[in-house]
């Protein structure tokens, strides 16, 4: 059984009644969400609320379609060809799957980082200011401010400021991850989704990371998919269970890794498989 | 042996021995053109042979050694010349005697054996002229004005007349042929008028007031031609040929005189570099056997940038679509594979269909939509350098597609991801991101494509490339770049010098030294690219995916 008594980072102080939790408290309302690669299910009818302001991880073994969850959260499955939904995943009572949806628009309201760190062949400023770019901002001091906001909030601004304009492939992984977090939240998203974001990271790394979802969060609403399990316990308010494309269990993490109801949340979490 | 086997170590020399062999080759080959084409420019020896021949006759033969060969003694037998001592064989040299004026034909074979003295007067000339080639023999008199002067007199002449010279080719060809030009367009503006009935009669005014103002001063300027044409006749050198004649020579036809037998090394290479740069920077004379191939050289690269600025952003294009946009189904293959196949077409193929397509078929329709005036003469619908710039972008645009589509592909789709990730779209994706990581690869297609196109000659020959272009496509004269006009091409240059030309065996140091400036102008072409290249890859390198 994993201790959550050590949680040094959240606290959960108030508990949250998450099969109901009141429109604003809700960040992301899925319902009956189904996904197919090809004939194969992915996901088999999710539904669940996603309460703003609160870090939520995604756990369970490989396979068990908890990344495609996420991916879904901001359209990034769209870009498989055979990949078909159904269902709704609704940002402020909106349907993200409707067809009148700018999925850019979307994209810039639900930031994504990824598994492996991925910064742009650019400076290490302009891999910051690209999303303000795209959207089409250009004033110097408008640009200047927010890489200092937005490295500062990712804690990295003390290690980079002198080096602003050079590489950003001559940082090292954790800086590098750290870089791609700055770059998604530069743009004020409201959301912000993390996919296994220190599994190609060293401890050290892993550990600032960790430290930095705790931060974000009184920011941004955080969405984590980890397969470390110590970790889900580590940084977030709520965690989901996932297996075999099915939410198992979904509840604040004191109870699921305390006291889980299901048999299979149990074996997981105790390491009889995954 | 069979440790040796596993080891591998035969097939590390097999590979090394092709490498090398590979390597040898090409370094041979630049040799070759190097060594043949570059001793053209270094100043030889002239030599003063006086010879005894079969027929017990002496005579004096004058001029450089060209070539050197031995041949089976029988075959002079034949031609009834009888040697001496009884060879197998025998060494003749081919002796340039240029002075074209006395003898038809300015090279002679001449044998060994019936040399009797071989010298090297100090004071034997070598005269390069603007017409009929060198001329080799004793300077006897230097006439200034019809007065006899001291020869040291003569390189200040030669200056003088040199200088008015290139007064009078100025003349000719900037401020003359700016008139004409101006004249030509007034004609034909005319001529539009009438054809749209527009032709008033202040128009029709307007029109012969200029023409005739025009007119006025090319009225002007043949006069002043006509003062630096005598001015520059003035002067001129009696020279003593080989066999005793007297020959005057103008000095307006002098190009360079040289006492070759007199100059010292560093002479030498002084007149080897400026008969290099002469080459580079002269018009071609005397039907390109001689004189430099300026006009060439501008066609080629001009041909060549065109072709790349046509042929890069239409391969990107083609590429993205292929890449990018276009589903991944069997059309999609289809497409693919024939883009592949259009790279192994034979070139000839690819010109005769620039000239049915693109000169007769869009020429030919763009000169009745906005060249009516010039018809019958085509502007447009006869070969020019827009429409081999065109066929060889066509010809080229197969090595650009696949190499910008196999750099795009080997982009990891997590670039891709964290630019959507962030709002941004497909295209901006593309056009921020994918490109400039792929812009080596793009680089890399291009590298290839004028590496192909600099030396094709086949296709050129029907869409565009003419032994003599009388002017360069870019003048002073508005609209300044003429891509109706034909151009000169280093490799059709070659192929007309070599085997077209009227005195094959003056010709050929020069089909040596065109084709190692072509190969040169390949190569910096090349390395430009891939500097670039490089200098792209520096700043776009990913870390190791």
């Amino acid at each position: 059984m994993i201790s959550v008594s050590s949680n040094t980072f959240s606290d959960r102080d108030v508990k949250l009644d998450l099969a109901n939790l009141s429109a604003e408290q809700t960040a992301l309302d899925i319902k009956n969400l189904n996904l197919y690669y090809g004939d194969k299910q992915a996901l088999q009818n999710i539904t669940m609320s996603i309460p703003k302001g609160q870090v939520t991880a995604f756990i369970g073994p490989s396979g068990c379609g908890k990344s495609t969850l996420l991916r879904c959260i901001n359209r990034m499955n769209d870009l498989v060809d055979i990949c078909k939904i159904s269902g709704e995943i609704n940002l402020h009572g909106d349907n993200i799957y409707q067809r009148h949806v700018d999925v850019a628009a979307l994209r810039r309201k639900v930031g994504m980082v990824f598994q492996r760190p991925n910064p742009f062949p650019k400076s290490i400023y302009e891999n910051v200011v690209y999303g303000l770019r795209i959207g089409g901002e250009n004033s110097r001091r408008i640009l200047d401010e927010a890489a200092e906001t937005a490295l500062r909030s990712a804690a990295l601004w003390n290690e980079v400021k002198d080096r602003l304009h050079e590489s950003a492939l001559g940082l090292s992984g954790g800086q590098q991850q750290r870089l791609v977090i700055a770059r998604a939240i530069a743009i004020k998203p409201e959301v912000l989704l993390l996919d296994e974001p220190t599994s190609a990271l060293d401890p050290i790394s892993t550990l600032t990371i960790e430290e930095l979802i705790n931060d974000l969060k009184k920011q941004f609403t955080v969405v984590i998919v980890t397969h470390n399990m110590q970790q889900a316990a580590r940084v977030s308010d709520q965690t989901a269970f996932m297996y075999m494309g099915d939410l198992i269990e979904y509840s604040d993490t004191n109870t699921l890794f305390t006291t889980p109801l299901k048999k299979k949340t149990e074996d997981y979490i105790t390491g009889r498989y995954g | 042996m069979n440790k040796w086997f596993k080891s591998g170590s035969p097939w590390i020399w097999l590979s090394a021995g092709g490498v090398s062999l590979s390597l040898i080759s090409v370094l041979g080959l630049l040799w070759l053109i190097a060594s043949r084409g570059l001793s053209y420019f270094w100043p030889a020896q002239i030599h003063q042979f006086d010879m005894l021949d079969e027929q017990g006759r002496s005579t004096r033969v004058i001029g450089e050694i060209y070539d050197r060969e031995r041949i089976p003694a029988e075959q002079l037998i034949h031609r009834n010349i009888q040697l001496k001592d009884n060879q197998d064989m025998v060494e003749r040299y081919l002796v340039k005697t240029g002075n074209r004026e006395l003898v038809s034909l300015d090279f002679r074979w001449i044998l060994v054996p019936q040399i009797l003295s071989d010298e090297n007067p100090a004071d034997l000339v070598a005269i390069e002229r603007r017409t009929n080639g060198n001329f080799y023999g004793y300077i006897e008199e230097v006439i200034l004005d019809n007065y006899a002067v001291d020869i040291k007199k003569l390189p200040e002449l030669v200056e003088r007349a040199e200088i008015f010279q290139k007064q009078i080719d100025n003349l000719q060809k900037v401020d003359i042929g700016a008139i004409n030009y101006q004249i030509e367009r007034l004609r034909l503006k005319e001529r539009k008028y009438k054809l749209d009935n527009e032709l008033t009669a202040v128009k029709s005014k307007e029109i012969d007031n200029s023409v005739n103002a025009l007119n006025q001063q090319y009225q002007k300027l043949e006069t002043e031609l006509m003062v630096l044409r005598e001015k520059v006749s003035r002067d001129m050198i009696k020279v003593r040929a080989m066999d005793g004649q007297i020959v005057s020579i103008n000095l307006e036809n002098i190009l360079r005189i040289t006492f070759n037998n007199k100059m010292s090394f560093i002479e030498k290479l002084t007149m080897f570099f400026s008969q290099i740069g002469a080459f580079l920077s002269d018009d071609p004379r005397e039907a390109n056997t001689e004189g430099g191939v300026f006009p060439a050289i501008f066609g080629t690269v001009l041909m060549v940038l065109l072709m790349t600025v046509i042929v890069s952003p239409l391969g990107v294009v083609a590429a993205i679509y292929l890449h990018e946009y276009a589903g991944n189904n069997a059309l999609t293959k289809l497409l693919r594979i024939a883009v592949i196949n259009l790279a192994g077409v034979p070139s000839i193929v690819y010109g005769v269909f620039g000239l049915g397509f693109f000169v007769y078929m869009v020429g030919g329709s763009l000169d009745q939509l906005f060249y009516a005036e010039t018809l019958p003469s085509p502007t447009f619908g006869t070969p020019g350098v827009m429409w081999s710039a065109i066929t060889l972008a066509i010809l080229t645009l197969p090595v650009v597609i696949v190499s910008t589509e196999e750099g795009l592909s080997r982009i990891p789709a997590a670039m891709r991801h964290g630019s959507l990730a962030l709002g941004a779209t497909k295209v901006e994706t593309l056009w921020r991101i994918i490109l400039p990581i792929a812009s080596p690869a793009i680089m890399t297609g291009i590298i290839l494509a004028i590496a192909r196109a600099a030396g094709e000659v086949a296709p050129l020959m029907l869409v565009g490339v003419v032994k003599m272009a009388p002017n360069l496509p870019l003048d002073g004269n508005f609209p300044f770049l003429h891509l109706d006009r034909k151009f000169m091409h280093l490799g059709f240059h070659i192929y007309d010098v070599g085997f077209q030309s009227p005195n094959v065996e003056a010709a050929r140091p020069l089909v040596y030294a065109t084709a190692f400036l072509l190969v040169t102008i390949i190569v910096s072409l090349n390395i430009t690219a891939v500097t670039i290249r490089n200098r792209l890859r520096e700043k776009y390198r990913l870390l190791e995916y």
